[in-house]
């Protein structure tokens, strides 16, 4: 099995060997098979604030890339989890829906839903992932932190 | 050639009058749904003419007494926004600031103070002296004077919340589904003593429109314009209106069921119950901290003079003592726990 990777960027510590979708801030992990796992990434975490809610969209529904995977509610703010993948639900973490908690506590740890990719999805190619993850998420710390929603 | 006018953008203000309850909620639904697709950002005031419930998105249907509702006739929706579930009446203006997501702060906190910030300046013209304290409630004083929920919906971010001149916690108490008399004479108690306006207080509902406006056309730097509902959104009104009604709509999202029970009064105040391994605890807990709890441990007095001295503790110190009185006591801990009460 093959060891995680992580580096600490921004003041965050990341896993580098994991895909990103920099829209929705949601890491993928690739299981193979066209299968693939989908968890908030820490700055989405933050900008989000303390979870109180999640749900989740039943297994075996279709969704777009962008298109609601679920729902997180935090500060009685409710918004969407986008799908950073075109595909059909396969399992949801019901563990985290029971616990929000356990997310901000290990956001890696803590995978949300597992989608089987549709056959002929291009949209891989938007994620980013490989030796340029340190630098984007770096810039989009330095982003928010310009904009004041990250603390210094 | 003449010079190009720049036209300000608009905050269109809509005073929607007095709706039945269903329109109460789907109105201002339908009004995001079309700024989500560009409609003018949205100012809107409305009231109900009769008494309903509005629960919020995540929050499970087992939290409301559906059928005292239903006996009373006051119907229950579902909004696509946070919080809990509420009672909604007559002597509540409600509001709603619609506007397009990317028009918001990323940060939900940072949103959410953007938007309540001109909401707590309608209030104070409104004659209502409210702040907006360190856990984001409106209040004057320790009293919460304004629910609020917000949620993003497509495009849109909609912020909604109310004004209360007259708040009816017997109503609102009622609406709730709870475990047993104590704990509802319980949630009644600290109902009445940390929500709605202080009783030296009243509110001035056409100070607050115009307040309201100036402020939230201030902070977004719109210009505001009074305006009417579109075509589109009538329409759109009239699918919420069925899609709202629609029991799979109201039953919500699947939702794990807690084996506690707890109700929320404001941000740090609580009632909660649970039960484990025969022993049953009820506590209310106020600024995060425990203002009375109750143990019932049949033939275990050193459980139940515990109790007595957790008062003044947090949630989590309360059961590091309880866990050091034995097996009654570790009950009791868990218990507690199964309320699933987010505060130390």
């Amino acid at each position: 099995m093959e060891r995680s990777q992580w580096a600490k960027v921004g003041g965050y510590r990341m896993r580098t060997d994991l895909a990103y979708d920099s829209e929705g801030h949601m890491w993928v992990e690739r299981l193979g098979g066209g299968r693939v796992r989908v968890g908030l990434d820490p700055l989405g975490l933050e900008i989000n604030g303390t979870l109180a809610q999640l749900a989740m969209i039943p297994v075996g529904t279709e969704v777009q890339r962008g298109e609601p995977l679920g729902s997180l509610e935090a500060e009685k703010f409710v918004g969407p989890l986008r799908a950073p993948l075109s595909g059909v639900v396969a399992a949801t973490n019901d563990t985290v829906v029971e616990n929000p908690g356990l997310v901000e506590q290990d956001p890696f740890g803590c995978w949300l839903v597992e989608l089987e990719v549709l056959p002929g999805s291009v949209e891989d190619a938007e994620l980013v992932e490989g030796p340029s993850v340190p630098g984007w998420f770096a810039e989009q710390v330095q982003e928010y932190r310009d904009k004041g929603v990250l603390a210094e | 050639m003449g010079r190009a006018v720049t036209v300000p953008e608009q905050l269109r203000v809509l005073e929607l009058g007095t709706v039945s309850p269903l329109r109460s909620q789907t109105l201002w639904h339908a009004i995001a749904k079309e700024v989500s697709g560009g409609e003018t950002p949205t100012l809107s005031f409305l009231r109900t003419d009769a008494g309903c419930v509005s629960i919020g998105y995540h929050r499970s249907l087992d939290e409301v007494d559906v059928g005292h509702c239903s006996r009373r006739g006051w119907p229950v929706y579902r909004r696509m926004v946070g919080g809990g579930p509420v009672f909604l009446d007559g002597a509540q203006l409600l509001f709603q600031i619609s506007l397009p997501a990317k028009a918001v702060p990323a940060s939900r906190g940072q949103a959410l103070r953007s938007l309540l910030g001109p909401a707590v300046a309608a209030f104070r013209a409104a004659g209502v002296p409210a702040r907006l304290d360190e856990e984001m409630e409106v209040v004057v004083a320790d009293r919460k004077v304004c629910g609020y929920g917000a949620g993003q919906i497509d495009a849109a971010v909609v912020l909604v919340g109310n004004l209360i001149e007259s708040f009816d916690h017997e109503s609102a108490t009622s609406v709730l589904e709870v475990p047993d008399p104590v704990s509802r004479s319980e949630l009644l108690r600290l109902m009445r003593r940390y929500v709605g306006c202080p009783e030296d207080t009243s509110a001035d509902a056409r100070a607050f429109i115009g307040a309201a406006v100036d402020a939230f056309a201030g902070a977004l730097g719109l210009r505001p314009r009074s305006g009417e509902l579109s075509g589109a959104e009538l329409d759109h009104m009239e699918l919420l209106d069925r899609k709202f009604v629609d029991g799979g709509w109201l039953a919500g999202p699947d939702r794990p069921r807690s084996a506690g029970w707890k109700a929320k009064i404001r941000s740090g105040v609580w009632v909660l119950t649970g039960r484990s391994g025969g022993v049953r605890v009820r506590a209310s807990v106020v600024g995060n901290r425990v203002e009375r709890m109750d143990i019932e441990a049949p033939g275990d007095g050193e459980v139940r003079s515990a109790a007595a001295g957790v008062t003044g503790r947090t949630l989590a110190e309360a059961r590091a003592l309880l866990c050091e009185c034995g097996a009654f006591g570790r009950a009791a801990a868990e218990a507690i726990g199964q309320a699933g009460v987010l505060v130390g």
